[in-house]
């Protein structure tokens, strides 16, 4: 019995020493892709006790620098004009020079390979050839001498039935979507980027992981999908500097009725044009409504799909003529909360945000229509913070409107005037009111409301293509006004 | 017939007539017990507490109901309830002059025909807390403005006629709802906005008078 149990303990100490001891001491592969200025060269690195070693005769037959593997005397010699490098096999030390160097791990030799730490490129080998070499502590890629390298962000939110995944790039690409079975892929056609995040911890029931991937050296981000997803659309915008993939899924019927505007592409074939500066560099539409949820209903129209025809054209005018990047906080006929409404607008650091919705009136005859700020001081009792310097970073979540509160009655003041000179039969008023979709955002913000739907008349004409176009121009105006005062600079 | 077995049917039949009549009531009362048996769909409801003595003098208040037209989204009509002792029965009272509606045809009811409010507590600090069944947001018609009218309008007649509420937190079905209908937020409790009626603050209009 005794030594049965002697038996036992020994098997699981085994077990345990094999698990830990041989993750801690055992070599793991990795590819690493190293980008020079006009070439990339993808490395087989190893990785033995948390150190990452290169390939080191690899990287300098690429660059082609000369050197002597000495098998004798274990040692390897690079050289570079009067400059002179000596590594010896388990050694730390470096020799440049005659100088010695010391390397944070030894130089390793097996099966004819010499391996050398991470830290060797900027130690040694930027030395001796002169070579700068960049890359991110833990990082999967190394950028060689002056490569343009521009940050790539994503972001991934669930939004209803949609998951949505935002790419962000100071320059425009190149983006190919890709599917297979369970993943879909988003090829980069670029060399060299530099993602912010290497993966995103983002899981919902249509995305199990999403990551950027550049081991082969070709950029692209992987996701991981699951069955519930049954389509995919990549939208570009900013020329190209900005893409949006939504995941769709089949629960919610997708309104292929009225497709999205193309978007506008001739500036992006010219990245070095230096663009203006503009205050209002993105702008999130938000369709009001949507899935089960109609809002208001005539019989020519529901408040639903009126919202989201309008944030269309409203989207092509505002591409077409300003040049900015708009997002829709839905692009079909999905149900979404107040809330993750304008957290589309936060999360992508939007400069304006607009929320579209048809009214309706008891009197049939009331034909007035309002645009909304948030209600200056509500919730004002229900908090202690001052809303000044650092304490802007945490206030609640239904104060985030009052960072940019002045700002957004200018907006909403601007839109008052442009739409009531534009529809000279209808009154419009700027008014404020507690509304949820406002409350949280945290930039210039208003709430247009506009016609009676309860009016046939009324119903009729906002479901008048002619008239959605008018309008949305009539809000283009409007919005670049605002983009060109001093309250948009204070975004 | 012998006149006797006349005056005997007749007798026989009157007595008949009666004792089915009691019969009749005796099975009414017995079913009406059965029916109002207390059930989870049928609760036991206390009989009706009336909201005001006969002894309460009336008092006259201003009802805010949204414009059918206009500049102002609320107007407000003068109505008399009666100053009962409980704040709570004035505030029902209030309640249900907004639930009755307007007089004037310029002005509209604020709430979906089968709202109902269900409950109203005070708090001491001055919150009132009123929960309304769910009609009130399933029933609304929908509309930013109209959400706005049909808050207010619960709020600035509560809180302009009854100093001691400051604030109004509107409850649906018993629960705290986001937003009435979709728009405007209920997760906090809202105060008095006069800037949207024809109506001004008390201490402005105090101002003026002096």
């Amino acid at each position: 019995m005794r030594a049965d149990r002697i038996a036992i303990l020994l098997a699981a100490l085994g077990a345990a020493l094999f698990f830990f001891w041989g993750g801690l001491i055992g070599a793991a592969d990795t590819s690493i892709p190293i980008y020079f200025p006009n070439s990339k060269l993808v490395v087989k690195a190893e990785i033995f006790n948390r150190v990452t070693y290169l390939p080191i005769k690899q990287i300098i037959e690429f660059m082609g620098i000369p050197y002597t593997d000495a098998l004798a005397l274990e040692t390897l010699t690079i050289r570079s004009g009067n400059s002179r490098l000596l590594m010896t096999k388990n050694s730390a030390l470096v020799s440049y020079n005659d100088q010695i160097l010391l390397l944070p791990s030894p130089i390793l030799r097996e099966d004819g390979r010499w391996l050398a730490p991470l830290e060797f490129l900027t130690i040694g080998l930027t030395r001796v050839t002169g070579t700068e070499f960049r890359y991110r502590p833990g990082a999967a890629r190394i950028y060689a001498d002056n490569v343009d390298a521009p940050e790539l962000e994503m972001n991934a939110q669930t939004l209803g039935p949609i998951t949505r995944l935002t790419l962000r790039c100071s320059v425009p690409l190149n983006v190919e979507l890709k599917r297979d079975d369970q993943r879909a892929i988003l090829a980069i056609d670029r060399t060299a980027l530099d993602p912010v995040r290497e993966r995103l911890d983002h899981r919902d029931r249509m995305v199990r992981s999403i990551a950027f991937d550049d081991s082969d050296g070709n950029a692209k981000i992987v996701l991981e999908i699951t069955r519930d997803v049954t389509d995919m659309r990549l939208t570009g915008a900013d020329n190209n500097r900005v893409y949006i993939l939504d995941l769709l899924t089949k629960r919610e019927p997708v309104t292929e009725a009225v497709p999205p505007p193309p978007l506008p592409s001739a500036p992006a074939a010219k990245p070095d044009v230096i663009a203006p500066p503009r205050k209002v560099r993105v702008v999130v539409i938000d369709p009001g409504h949507g899935g089960m949820d109609t809002g208001a209903k005539s019989s020519a129209i529901a408040e639903k799909d009126f919202t989201l025809a309008l944030a269309r054209k409203l989207r092509g005018a505002i591409q077409t003529r300003l040049g900015t990047t708009v997002l829709l906080t839905r692009d079909s006929d999905a149900g979404l909360d107040n809330e993750a409404r304008s957290a589309v607008a936060n999360n992508n650091q939007a400069n304006l945000f607009i929320s579209l919705h048809a009214g309706y009136s008891a009197n049939k005859l009331d034909a007035g229509s309002s645009v909304f700020v948030m209600k200056e001081n509500f919730g004002e009792g229900f908090t202690t913070a001052s809303a000044t310097g650092r304490d802007q970073l945490f206030l609640p979540w239904y104060l985030g409107y009052r960072i940019h509160h002045q700002a957004s009655v200018s907006a909403a003041n601007f839109l008052q005037e442009a739409l009531s000179k534009a529809i000279p039969g209808s009154k419009f008023t700027t008014r404020t009111a507690p509304l949820a979709v406002l409350s949280s955002a945290t930039m210039p913000s208003l709430l247009l409301e506009i016609g009676n739907l309860n009016n046939p008349v009324n119903a009729q004409t906002l479901s008048d293509a002619g008239f959605q176009s008018r309008l949305a121009d009539t809000i283009v105006n409007a919005v670049q006004r605002f983009s060109e005062s001093p309250q948009a600079a204070a975004n | 017939m012998p006149r006797h077995i006349k005056i005997g049917l007749i007798v026989f039949g009157i007595g008949g007539a009666i004792a089915m009549g009691f019969f009749v009531d005796i099975v009414g009362r017995v079913r009406s017990m059965v029916n109002e048996r207390e059930t989870e769909e049928n609760p036991f409801k206390p009989p009706a507490q009336p909201l005001y003595s006969p002894t309460d003098p009336p008092v006259a208040i201003k009802v805010f109901f949204p414009a059918a037209s206009g500049d102002s989204l609320l107007v407000a009509e003068d109505e008399t309830i009666f100053k009962s002792v409980e704040l709570a029965n004035r505030a029902k009272q209030i309640l249900q002059k907004i639930q009755e509606g307007p007089k004037a045809n310029t002005m509209v009811g604020p709430l979906p025909k089968d709202a109902r409010v269900q409950d109203l507590f005070i708090s001491e600090q001055g919150t009132a807390f009123i929960d309304f069944s769910d009609a009130l947001a399933t029933a609304h018609p929908g509309g930013v403005l109209n959400e706005l009218s049909t808050i207010y309008s619960i709020v600035d007649s509560l809180t302009y006629n009854l100093p001691e509420i400051k604030q109004v937190k509107i409850l649906i079905g018993g629960v705290e709802k986001e937003t009435l209908a979709g728009h405007c937020l209920l997760l906090l409790p809202l105060a008095m906005d006069l800037s949207i009626t024809n109506v001004m603050p008390h201490d402005e209009k105090t101002a003026l008078l002096r």
